[in-house]
């Protein structure tokens, strides 16, 4: 069955028409050949009950008065006289089932019992030679003047007829392997001009290398059949893949732009967001640029928040990838960041509650800069959510093997186009900040888990990440 | 008044008679009796010897032809035919009613024998091996095909129908040779004219047969007449034109093919050995 999956459909379907040719052709020959059994045997039946006939009325008398010359006399004479020597072995029977008289003597002598010599013979009615057998025996009453005196058994000659059945059977297969073979010849041909569109069409798709290339008008077939029209389609294929080429390269296109305004949005937001802290330090300096241990401390801050622009910026070369060999995590990076906020957090006279009770060791074993990121991203939207005089809250713990920033705020909760963009991985709808979504995919290369929550008018938005990076870390 | 002269009546007389009589006597032909338990239907040994007949008797000749010897025998006595080709049995059997016109002559004698003949193949060396076996007669009342034979079982004290498991009538010498050519029948009683005839004729037909015993010679076939007719002149013809067939072409030509010498006469003593036969046949019966 796979042999046959595998010969090509030009070559598949004239097979099939040569092989139903042939089923076509056996059939018919079984037919006609038993249409000349039938009147073979229809010919033979005439023939032997007329020859029957003729010998009762010309046997009769003489088998009624056990005249045995006369009997064998007349079988003689009868047996020479028919036509092509039809019947060549005739005996008669009296009615007893003893042997009279037999053109043979010999092999029917007289007063043997005739049952020795009709095994196997027919009557009259059914008398049929379909069989292969050159001698067919025939058995049938004696009647004469409307009464059974004797039986007639009688071998007939078929062999002429048999060899009639075998030519016609002989000539039936030749001239049916022959018409065979050329309407298959034909059929194959056929067939070939018939599926060479698509032959023509399988070689266009394979040959194909980047885009489908359409066939030219001139190579269609004639008329509106189903391979002008296949051919049609596979040519509206064609123009549709173009298209829709070009409509993946303008999309490619424009995310590259969405990414781009992505990357300079972030980027400017990782250079405000410290700036504020950087600018307040220097006012101190300005300020108290006496007290060197004040000075010092804010040349510190400037220092760290000067780095970690230059993380920013790195991280910003780097694109989506940041740098996982940049220093090890730290209190001081919370510090920082409280420094950061906390000009926002001032301008809107708000609450601010900080607990880091996560063990130095365990930060330790983060980069500081995507948990820095994803904190200060997180504090500065729970900032604007919170809004005036509202309450924001940080708080870094630890549990077994995992991380848990849980950053809160005491607003109206996240609004929808926040959630998808921080807890769902689905494509983010053009528009709205990208700060939220970085969250997620920096949480996602960490192989954390983000998960929001409403806890007496509070929303908390819960970071866990693994300790060890390559276990997904369990909710904290 | 018309006047009659003796002349004149002697002469009409005499045209009456010949008017009369004449065309009678010219144009009524002679019936021969034939069966071809004997003389088989050989068309031309029957048309040469019609032909010569009736060139010597100046009528024509009506061959009878019948199956049986019974049957011509009947003719023949009933005057259905004036004289017929018998054989030694029937005329004996009719013996004072019947009687000798001529007597066919074969290899220089009036005489031939009986041959008891079986298959090529068969072993039987003599009447005795036969026993048990079926029988071929030519015709009950033919000497050599019948008679021969029933009287030689007679002899033994036995019959045809006890010896022989079977036994069947041909109705002619030639059959007798066919049935036991064919393998019809095992044995068979025959002419030993015809047999030795055939012999030459058509070989094929006696070389698958062979002769088992031979009878004495016995006198051959007559042709005989009713002896109350014997004095007619077409009788006196028929005898002169057998005894002189050999003269004529016609004639020669048929004896030529019935292989015969020519006619004599004989007397019944010629039949004497048949007349012994019948006795012990009938001895017996």
């Amino acid at each position: 069955m796979e042999a046959i999956r595998r010969i090509p459909l030009s070559l598949r379907v004239p097979l099939l028409a040569a092989g139903l040719m042939i089923l076509v052709g056996i059939i018919a020959s079984r037919q006609v050949l038993s249409t000349l059994g039938q009147v073979q045997d229809a010919r033979i039946r005439e023939l032997a009950q007329l020859q029957v006939e003729s010998l009762s009325v010309a046997l009769g008398p003489h088998v009624l008065r056990d005249d045995i010359w006369e009997v064998y006399d007349t079988l003689e004479r009868a047996a020479g006289e028919t036509e092509g020597r039809r019947m060549v072995f005739t005996a008669v029977a009296d009615e007893h089932g003893h042997v009279l008289a037999a053109t043979d003597p010999v092999r029917a002598p007289l007063d043997s019992p005739i049952s020795a010599l009709t095994e196997g013979a027919q009557t009259p009615e059914t008398l049929s030679v379909t069989g292969d057998a050159a001698r067919v025996r025939l058995l049938a009453p004696l009647l004469y003047q409307g009464r059974a005196v004797g039986q007639i058994m009688t071998e007939l000659d078929v062999a002429d007829l048999v060899a009639e059945r075998w030519r016609a059977g002989r000539l039936l297969l030749l001239g049916n392997a022959l018409a065979t073979g050329v309407l298959s010849i034909l059929g194959y041909l056929a067939m070939r001009r018939m599926l060479m569109p698509i032959a023509r069409l399988v070689r266009r798709m394979r040959e194909t290398a980047d885009a489908p290339e359409p066939i030219p008008e001139s190579d269609l077939p004639r008329g509106d059949t189903e391979m002008t029209r296949l051919v049609r389609t596979y040519n509206a294929m064609t123009d549709a893949v173009v298209a829709k080429a070009d409509t993946e390269r303008r999309l490619a296109e424009r995310e590259r732009f969405v990414s781009l305004g992505r990357l300079s949005s972030s980027l400017a937001h990782e250079i405000n967001n410290p700036l504020g802290g950087l600018l307040n330090a220097v006012d101190t300096v300005r300020q108290y640029a006496d007290r060197p241990d004040v000075v010092r401390q804010s040349a510190d801050i400037l220092s760290r928040g000067l780095n970690h622009l230059r993380d920013v910026a790195q991280a910003t070369l780097d694109q989506n990838r940041l740098d996982r060999s940049s220093a090890p995590l730290s209190f001081e990076d919370f510090e920082d960041l409280r420094l950061l906020v906390g000009p926002e957090i001032s301008r809107q006279e708000q609450k601010l509650n900080w607990q880091v009770s996560a063990s130095g060791e365990a930060l330790s074993s983060f980069a500081s800069a995507p948990l820095r990121q994803v904190s200060l991203n997180l504090l500065l939207n729970a900032s604007a959510a919170a809004g005036t005089k509202g309450e924001v809250s940080l708080m870094v713990s630890e549990k077994p093997g995992v991380l848990c920033l849980s950053i809160g705020d005491s607003g109206d909760g996240l609004s929808d186009a926040a959630r998808a963009r921080l807890l769902s991985d689905a494509p983010v709808p053009p528009g709205g900040g990208v700060g939220l979504r970085l969250v997620h995919d920096l949480v996602k290369e960490l192989n954390g888990s983000v998960s929001s929550e409403r806890k007496e008018s509070m929303t908390f938005v819960d970071v866990a990440v693994p300790i060890a990076p390559t276990e997904v870390s369990s909710p904290c | 008044m018309i006047e009659f002269t003796r002349r004149t009546l002697l002469c009409s007389g005499s045209a009456a008679v010949f008017l009369g009589a004449t065309p009678t006597e010219a144009e009524e032909p002679f019936h021969l009796g034939l069966t071809p338990v004997f003389l088989d239907n050989d068309a031309e040994v029957i048309g040469r010897l019609r032909t010569a007949l009736a060139a010597a008797l100046g009528v024509p000749i009506e061959l009878e032809q019948r199956r049986t010897y019974e049957e011509v025998t009947g003719l023949l006595l009933e005057g259905s035919v004036d004289a017929a080709w018998l054989c030694g049995y029937p005329y004996l059997q009719h013996k004072d009613a019947l009687s000798l016109v001529a007597v066919p002559v074969w290899n220089g004698k009036p005489l031939y024998q009986s041959y008891l003949i079986a298959g090529k193949e068969d072993d039987a060396l003599k009447l005795e091996d036969l026993r048990g076996g079926t029988h071929a007669f030519s015709d009950p009342d033919s000497n050599s095909g019948y008679l021969v034979t029933a009287s030689d079982l007679a002899r033994l004290g036995l019959r045809p129908e006890g010896f022989f498991r079977r036994t069947i009538f041909t109705y002619g010498h030639r059959n007798v040779v066919r049935a036991v050519s064919d393998g019809l029948v095992r044995s068979g009683s025959v002419d030993g004219y015809v047999w030795e005839t055939l012999a030459k004729a058509e070989p094929k037909l006696t070389e698958r047969t062979q002769v088992i015993s031979r009878s004495e010679w016995l006198g051959f076939p007559p042709f005989c007449a009713r002896a109350d007719r014997m004095g007619e002149a077409r009788l006196r013809a028929l005898r002169e034109a057998l005894l002189g067939l050999g003269q004529t072409e016609e004639g020669h030509i048929a004896l030529g093919l019935l292989q015969l010498d020519g006619m004599t006469t004989a007397t019944p003593e010629l039949f004497d050995g048949i007349e012994r036969r019948i006795r012990d046949y009938e001895n017996l019966r």
